[in-house]
């Protein structure tokens, strides 16, 4: 072992597996730890004395926490899973190759060239950005600022790290394992509750892992070992160790982030919510530092801290220690230290000698305790070198040391409590903040209560379970108290601003760089409330909440308004209480997981086929390069098939719902326009469904498969929709009809073959009833069997000319379509596309839900009054095609539209009379438009205020960044006899 | 997150599992309302700070719809029953 000023191993000791050693990189130094050491603790080892630049003035920063307090180390940190932009040395656990980066300082953290900033920090002050920044203005500096802001920098490769998430209750929820949580928790073994207990440690225990005690007759790490055994094996148990607690809300509701590691590091994040029953806090407390000149020099660190840094991990922060206290714990790491073997160069208390006991045992071994006194500066720039001491009587001295250790009473960590709205209160005489009226169903124990005694602790843990127990009527069995032996201390007083030492030197936050002077300026600028003092000098703005620094911040205000420092208010807590990465917030939905993909039955097929897929809800193919090099020639062919010849297209992914009962007719006339009731058997009709409001919610054709038995088709997108809207008003509304409902969609394969010569390639296919036209006219479906398979074939047409779909189970579709292909004497059918379905449809002027219609499309502005009007009874939302809205002439009405000049283009706008070019009012938009090759013409549909009266007219279309005129026509340019898809 | 059993399949379910269906005991007019009626019918809800009637469905298990009796503020479930039952509970402003 070599001591070193800045920080080295112990020769034995802590919870670190010294048997194996791990390599690590720290700003591309290779570095040596343990197993079990976090990466606070092995760079510590290591004498590595700076970890990063503060936020403003760039000054030397080292480690000041252990834990997730320590407000100085903001770290990249990569391991073999992953990146994490900025986390605090404390919260990452070493593993092999582990690589971490100060985010902050350049070129590097420990020679920061912007450190010449200080220099300025005059001009620097809380405001700066206010009173600097005004000439010529803001916007001018803001790119430059907004440079050097923010902590570490996302990557945006992607992650090896996987994530989950998991939703489950509880009966209770015990936040944090330590000896309040592990005394809860085993008093509730045998109730039969079920118990989730989470700790952000990977091992449980708390305080236990660092600071020496007994209970009972084990040692209090033997004790914390014991109960998480018998817990991890009781039924019902579950215990979630390496897991924040990262916010609560209303309900009993939290969210929970566990960190699944293996040797390489994080390899999994699991993102919980949890809602428990009953819920204890036992979270405990961080140390809190005292306020004196100097304080942020590297060196300088926390007592809690430095006992945990020897205690559980077998570090020495520094070779010569002084330790600065107003309460007993100060005493307790002066005397841990020196049993570890680190000279103990004093201990500098602000209270008077007679305050506590453990002053003798610490002149007993030798260690010299100053009484009175404060420390009014320090010395050092890149690592402390000494403190300056000033006593009571008016004596300055200055004493050598490496490291500073600082306990300034507690902070109990409340946060939780505070997400649901706990209003903290006061406690004067330990200078501490409680949350003293907890939710419904909320318990504490341990030190989040303010307790330091061990044995109140343990004690408040069993009555958390009693009270439990009686509010749930179970049993709980009750442990006798043990015998206890651990420090007894005396803790806290109130914080205050110290009477030496300049302000402007005295850190209150260090992530922020928040000093004494800056909350003065504050108050001396009439800043009253505390949130506004907060983002007036961004105290306790930082990642780490000001968990160190608000009670500091709150103090000095306190004393500057001349009143307690309860009067001055306190700053609310916000979730999480520690940061959650995105990703693990986001899931695997992200990426090709976004959204699960929906795949065609044939689709291996289609690709055979060299289909270019896009995602419609469902992959489909747009068009086909074995039908031409680049998608306008493939469309045209595609097109020129189905209009001169036959073309075959996939429209497996259309919806399928059947509806059959006594009740099916009476049913689905409820949903439709059209008049279910009448349709006979073999009959199909098109029609629309509305929402109540009466707005179009989807469209397509019923089929009426034999008494009682109907097939819906709802477009593809609203497959699942139409059915759940089916089932919610079969349940709610008319739950007397006798009516069932079985989506399947997935379970049949829909192939349409379109042109003229359709019917020759349906007879290939040998179907064993009629298929001449007489015997099969339009709108009729047939079932039996086709190719060979039981199947449905519907005469119905998309594309205007004769069309039948032929439905067969899903397994089929492959060969169906393969069948469908071959090429018969004449017959050379063709694969379609869905562009050259779409525009097929847009030449005959059928409508496409979505496209043609939107949110405040009705039945009558797309010319289905008549049907309307001859309806007698109810239907959903026939009631609202009557209110004035939708009687209002001046509605956007369907209707054609043909490019006298020019190519017309989707959202195209129709400039309103008497303009001739935007800006001006616009009176509708172009909802579809394509060349059409059998017009050879440019068209399109519009939804145009007053359509219905305006066919004919002249419009002038504002249509990709030119004024085009077209004429308005009724919505068909194709065929409008229906000669075509009659014959 | 609300957690709520399904009173017809028995199944706890949080809140992703489940659908949100407005307020309860909304009836549907006749097509005879008039105007302010009807259009009451489409939008005026009692949006309450307190106890809420609430529909529900079990859209992740058996599809059922269900009622809930549920505090806005506190997400507190006071009573979750099957459609055809009746409320025991009053919602605020209601």
């Amino acid at each position: 072992m070599t001591k070193s000023a800045c920080g080295y191993r112990l020769p034995s000791g802590g919870l670190i597996d010294r048997s194996r050693e791990l390599s690590f990189t720290f700003n591309g130094r290779v570095l040596k730890g343990h197993p079990g050491d976090t990466l606070a603790s092995a760079l510590i080892a290591n004498g590595i004395n700076i970890v990063g630049r503060s936020f403003k003035y760039h000054r030397p920063r080292g480690l000041y926490g252990a834990g997730v307090e320590d407000p100085n180390s903001m770290l990249a940190v990569t391991d073999r899973y992953g990146y994490d932009p900025a986390l605090r040395a404390g919260q990452v656990r070493l593993c092999e190759g582990l690589d971490a980066r100060s985010v902050t300082g350049w070129p590097s953290a420990s020679f920061d060239l912007a450190a010449g900033v200080q220099l300025f920090s005059k001009v620097l002050s809380a405001g700066f950005y206010y009173k600097t920044f005004k000439w010529p203005s803001w916007a001018f500096f803001e790119p430059f600022i907004e440079r050097s802001t923010g902590f570490g920098k996302p990557r945006l490769t992607a992650e090896a790290r996987t994530t989950h998430h998991r939703h489950s209750t509880c009966d209770v929820l015990i936040i944090g394992g330590g000896p309040a949580g592990l005394a809860t928790a085993r008093s509730l073994v045998g109730s039969g509750l079920s118990v989730v207990l989470a700790d952000e440690q990977p091992q449980l225990g708390g305080s236990l892992n660092w600071d020496a005690a007994i209970i009972g007759s084990q040692e209090g790490i033997e004790w914390a070992r014991t109960n998480a055994e018998e817990l991890r094996s009781t039924r019902g148990f579950t215990l979630l160790t390496s897991t924040m607690v990262t916010a609560a809300y209303e309900g009993n509701h939290f969210t929970l982030l566990q960190s699944v590691t293996d040797s390489r590091g994080v390899a999994n994040e699991c993102l919980w919510k949890l809602k428990a029953e009953q819920v204890v806090l036992a979270s405990g407390m961080i140390d809190r530092p005292l306020l004196f000149a100097g304080n942020d020099r590297p060196g300088i660190m926390l007592s809690s801290a430095v006992r945990r840094l020897m205690g559980e991990f077998a570090v020495a922060p520094a070779d010569r220690l002084v330790i600065y206290t107003n309460n007993d714990t100060g005493y307790l790491t002066a005397l841990s230290a020196s049993r570890a073997g680190i000279d103990v160069e004093a201990i500098v208390d602000t209270r008077d000698a007679q305050y506590t006991p453990y002053a003798a045992v610490a002149k007993h071994i030798g260690i010299e305790c100053l009484f009175g006194s404060e420390v009014s500066a320090t010395q050092g720039y890149r690592r402390l070198s000494g403190v300056t001491v000033h006593d009571n009587r008016g004596q300055t001295r200055y004493i050598r040391c490496s490291g500073l250790a600082v306990a300034g009473g507690f902070t109990p960590l409340i946060h939780l409590a505070s997400h649901r709205g706990v209003k903290p209160t006061y406690d004067a005489t330990r200078g501490i903040f409680l949350a003293n009226s907890l939710p419904a169903g909320w318990y504490s124990a341990g030190g989040v209560t303010g307790t330091l005694d061990l044995s109140t602790t343990l004690a408040q843990g069993s009555q958390c379970a009693q009270s439990i127990g009686a509010a749930r009527g179970v049993a709980v069995r009750r442990i006798p108290a043990e015998n206890v032996e651990a420090d007894v201390l005396e803790g806290g007083a109130s914080p205050q601003r110290p009477k030496r030492g300049a302000a402007s030197a005295m850190w209150v936050d260090f992530q922020n760089d928040v000093k004494a002077s800056d909350i003065e300026l504050a108050h001396r600028e009439n800043y009253v409330s505390v949130e506004h003092l907060k983002r007036y000098t961004t105290l306790g703005m930082g990642t780490d909440q000001g968990r160190t620094s608000n009670v500091n911040g709150l103090a000095i205000m306190a004393e500057l308004q001349g009143v307690a420092i309860d009067a001055v208010g306190t700053t609310t807590f916000r979730p999480p209480y520690t940061a959650v990465r995105m990703g693990a917030i986001a899931n695997r939905r992200q990426g090709h997981l976004y959204r699960p993909r929906r795949y065609l039955p044939a689709h291996s097929l289609h690709e055979s086929l060299s289909a270019e897929f896009d995602d419609f809800g469902w992959q489909r193919p747009d068009w086909y390069r074995s039908n031409g090099t680049d998608r306008e020639s493939a469309v045209a062919a595609e097109m020129s098939a189905v209009r001169t010849h036959v073309g075959v297209f996939d429209g497996s992914s259309l919806g399928k719902i059947e509806v059959t009962g006594p009740d099916a007719a009476s049913f689905l006339s409820r949903f439709y326009v059209s008049n279910i009731a009448t349709l006979k058997p073999g009959r199909i009709r098109y029609s629309v469904m509305l929402k109540e409001d009466g707005v179009i919610f989807d469209d397509g054709v019923v089929s009426c498969l034999a008494e009682n038995h109907y097939l819906a088709s709802p477009t593809s997108g609203n497959a699942e929709a139409v059915a759940a809207w089916f089932e919610r008003w079969r349940h709610t509304e008319w739950p007397s009809l006798q009516v069932a409902i079985s989506p399947v969609t997935s379970n049949w394969a829909t192939i349409a073959i379109a042109g003229p010569r359709s019917r020759d390639l349906l007879a290939h296919l040998k179907p064993d009833f009629n298929i001449s036209n007489s015997e099969f006219p339009h709108m009729e479906i047939r079932q039996g069997t086709i190719a060979g398979v039981p199947g449905r074939v519907a005469r119905i047409s998309f594309t205007g000319e004769l069309q039948y779909e032929i439905s067969v189970q899903a397994r089929y579709a492959h060969a169906l379509i393969e069948s469908l292909l071959i090429t018969r004497g004449d017959i050379q059918p063709r694969i379609v596309g869905l562009e050259a379905w779409m525009r097929l449809r847009l030449e005959k002027g059928y409508l496409h839900l979505g496209s043609d219609t939107n949110g405040r499309t009705t039945p009558l502005d797309v010319g289905m009054a008549g049907i309307v009007a001859k309806r007698k009874n109810d239907f959903i939302g026939k009631r609202s095609l009557s209110l004035s809205f939708a009687t209002s002439c001046e509605r956007e009405q369907l209707v054609g539209l043909i490019a006298l000049e020019g190519v017309l283009e989707v959202g195209g706008r129709i400039l309103a009379p008497n303009h001739t070019r935007p800006p001006c009012p616009t009176e509708g938009y172009v909802t579809s438009a394509c060349y059409s090759p059998s017009v050879s013409q440019s068209v399109g549909l519009a939804l145009i205020q007053r359509g219905h009266t305006r066919l004919g007219e002249k419009v002038l279309v504002y249509s990709g960044g030119t004024v085009i005129p077209c004429q308005v026509s009724k919505p068909v340019f194709y065929d409008p006899e229906n000669h075509r898809l009659l014959s | 997150m609300i957690v709520l059993r399904c009173p017809y399949c028995s199944e706890l379910r949080t809140e992703e599992e489940l659908t949100y269906g407005g307020e309860a005991g909304i009836e549907r007019p006749p097509e005879t309302a008039s105007d302010e009626q009807w259009t009451d019918y489409l939008f005026m809800r009692t949006n309450p700070k307190g106890l809420s009637r609430e529909q529900w469905c079990c859209t992740a298990g058996c599809g059922q719809w269900f009622k809930v009796a549920r505090h806005t503020v506190t997400h507190e479930v006071v009573e979750i029953l099957r459609y055809d039952e009746a409320f025991n509970t009053t919602m605020v402003g209601a």
